[in-house]
């Protein structure tokens, strides 16, 4: 695996997060650099979401940095509205909009944001429907459609923003079985295309094969920040090594 | 009782049931009307994030919601006055003071109701749809506008067609301060004829009638905005 020499695109400097008195994320360092696929696995309550959320202020960090392409979001007078732009985010329940066919689901954002035209915004949703082989639905409702396809549309209606990084939230933890590959294949061919990704993940083969670099947060700290393949092969923390002798 | 004696009623006295109908109508679409503008607004207020704001609604609605409504009618008509506050008579309006005290009594009562309707309704949305929005980079308004709220009207709107139903109905109170409704038209006609027992099932199936007839608007209505559910 080539090491990755990309520029940072994100820089976590002294996280932390409570929630009332409970502390969920102590003191959070790292960078995500370009075109870099990175999961995040760790025990349930650990902090992933909670961490992933951070990134895009769905929840506001306690104290802390976080810099996203120089600019500290977290400081009072940035623009969250404009960085969310260019942070797609995929989440465990879909959370298509349910009053949207598939269609307005994915263009109402390029239109009302950026000021994208109808039909170019449509154009380019029927080209990503294709991409994901869910052209032919384009005028369905979300609760017409298998979670596996939801999760598609999902990926595809947050690419129509041409984000910088996506962040995804166990994008396949809500589904059967059977639909979770056709997800995964989605993903697949995303971090092939280059792009940036941060996938909190309970999928092991595809934080070992597909992502470059793993993190083990648990307990709210990291545990392990490292090449995939090293962090898989040879686990040096205890607490790491029993998360995997359960998971795997 | 007799089928004959109750058809002759409807046909002597048509003109005063007719005359009930129009008031307690009248009565029914403004307090609804008035009621779901301000009973928004207070729901906007109850969810601020503006402390006073949210504390001041709270109360109202809770207030309202736990004192009868014919305390508040009739406080509205004899309780004011006698604090020198009266609703004003206009000369070509008869009766306007009586109606404004009616009205402004009973879209007060509603207000409250409305409010929780809209909150709860609001509630009930999954939290998600919000989170989506605004990982997108929506404002909270836009998000608000695009996705919440057309799908918090799908909740809301049975609950306020329910409301209309309970508002035509409890309207027959306000015939206690001598406001010519529905219910007071018939006791008009009870008076003149002695016959309460047609007369009253008159007035029942009359105000069925009306709450059949809005439960059913309220239906078509929902269907039409079922975003292709069935
Ligand atoms: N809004 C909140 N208010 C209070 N506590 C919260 C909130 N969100 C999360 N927590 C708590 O923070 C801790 C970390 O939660 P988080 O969802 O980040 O864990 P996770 O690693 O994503 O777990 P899972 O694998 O189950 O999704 C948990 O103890 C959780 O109960
Ligand atoms: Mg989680």
């Amino acid at each position: 695996m080539e090491e990755n020499n990309g520029r940072v695109l994100l820089e976590v400097r002294h996280l932390h997060k409570c929630f009332g008195k409970l502390t969920v994320l102590e003191d959070i360092n790292t960078t995500f650099r370009k075109n870099e696929v990175v999961s995040i696995i760790g025990p349930s309550g650990g902090g992933k979401s909670t961490f992933l959320r951070c990134l895009n202020l769905l929840e506001v960090p306690t104290s802390g940095e976080i810099f996203f392409d120089g600019v500290d979001i977290c400081a009072a007078k940035s623009d969250i509205n404009l960085h969310r732009q260019k942070m797609g985010m995929v989440f465990q329940q879909f959370n298509l909009f349910n009053n949207m066919n598939v269609m307005k689901n994915m263009t109402a954002a390029p239109i009302r944001i950026l000021g994208m035209d109808k039909e170019q915004a449509e154009a380019k949703a029927m080209e990503l429907l294709e991409r994901v082989d869910l052209a032919d639905r384009y005028a369905a409702y979300p609760h017409q459609l298998s979670g596996g396809q939801k999760q598609r549309i999902a990926i595809v209606r947050a690419l129509m923003m041409n984000p910088t990084v996506m962040l995804f939230d166990e994008p396949t933890s809500a589904l059967d079985p059977e639909m979770i590959g056709e997800v995964l294949d989605v993903m697949k061919q995303l971090a092939s295309d280059g792009m940036t990704m941060i996938v909190v993940t309970h999928e092991m083969r595809f934080a070992r094969e597909v992502s470059s670099r793993t993190i083990f947060l648990e307990s709210g700290h990291i545990e392990e920040d490292k090449p995939s393949h090293e962090l898989f092969d040879s686990p040096e923390s205890p607490r790491l090594r029993s998360f995997l002798d359960k998971v795997l | 009782m007799s089928l004959e004696k109750t058809i002759l009623i409807i046909n002597r006295y048509s003109s005063f049931f007719l005359d009930g109908i129009k008031s307690t109508l009248i009565i029914a679409a403004f307090s609804v009307l008035l009621g779901t503008v301000f009973g928004t607004l207070m729901a906007t207020m109850r969810m601020s994030r503006i402390k006073p704001l949210k504390i001041l609604a709270t109360i109202y609605i809770e207030f309202v919601r736990g004192t009868p409504l014919m305390v508040q009618l009739t406080f509205m008509f004899y309780g004011l006055p006698m604090a020198g506050i009266t609703f004003p008579d206009i000369s070509f309006i008869p009766n306007f003071s009586r109606y404004t005290a009616g009205i402004v009594a009973m879209s007060m009562n509603s207000c409250a109701y409305v409010a929780e309707i809209i909150r709860s309704g609001i509630q009930a949305v999954d939290v998600g749809q919000m989170e989506a929005a605004r990982s997108l980079g929506f404002r909270h308004s836009q998000a608000m506008s695009m996705v919440i709220l057309p799908q918090a009207v799908r909740n809301i709107l049975p609950a306020l067609g329910n409301e209309f139903v309970t508002v035509i109905k409890e309207s027959s109170i306000v015939s206690v301060i001598g406001i010519a409704d529905l219910m007071f038209r018939t006791n008009d006609v009870i008076a003149l004829t002695y016959r309460s027992l047609e007369c009253l099932l008159v007035a029942a199936v009359i105000y069925f009638i009306l709450t059949f007839t809005s439960g059913r608007l309220v239906a078509l209505t929902e269907r039409k905005l079922s975003y292709g559910r069935k």
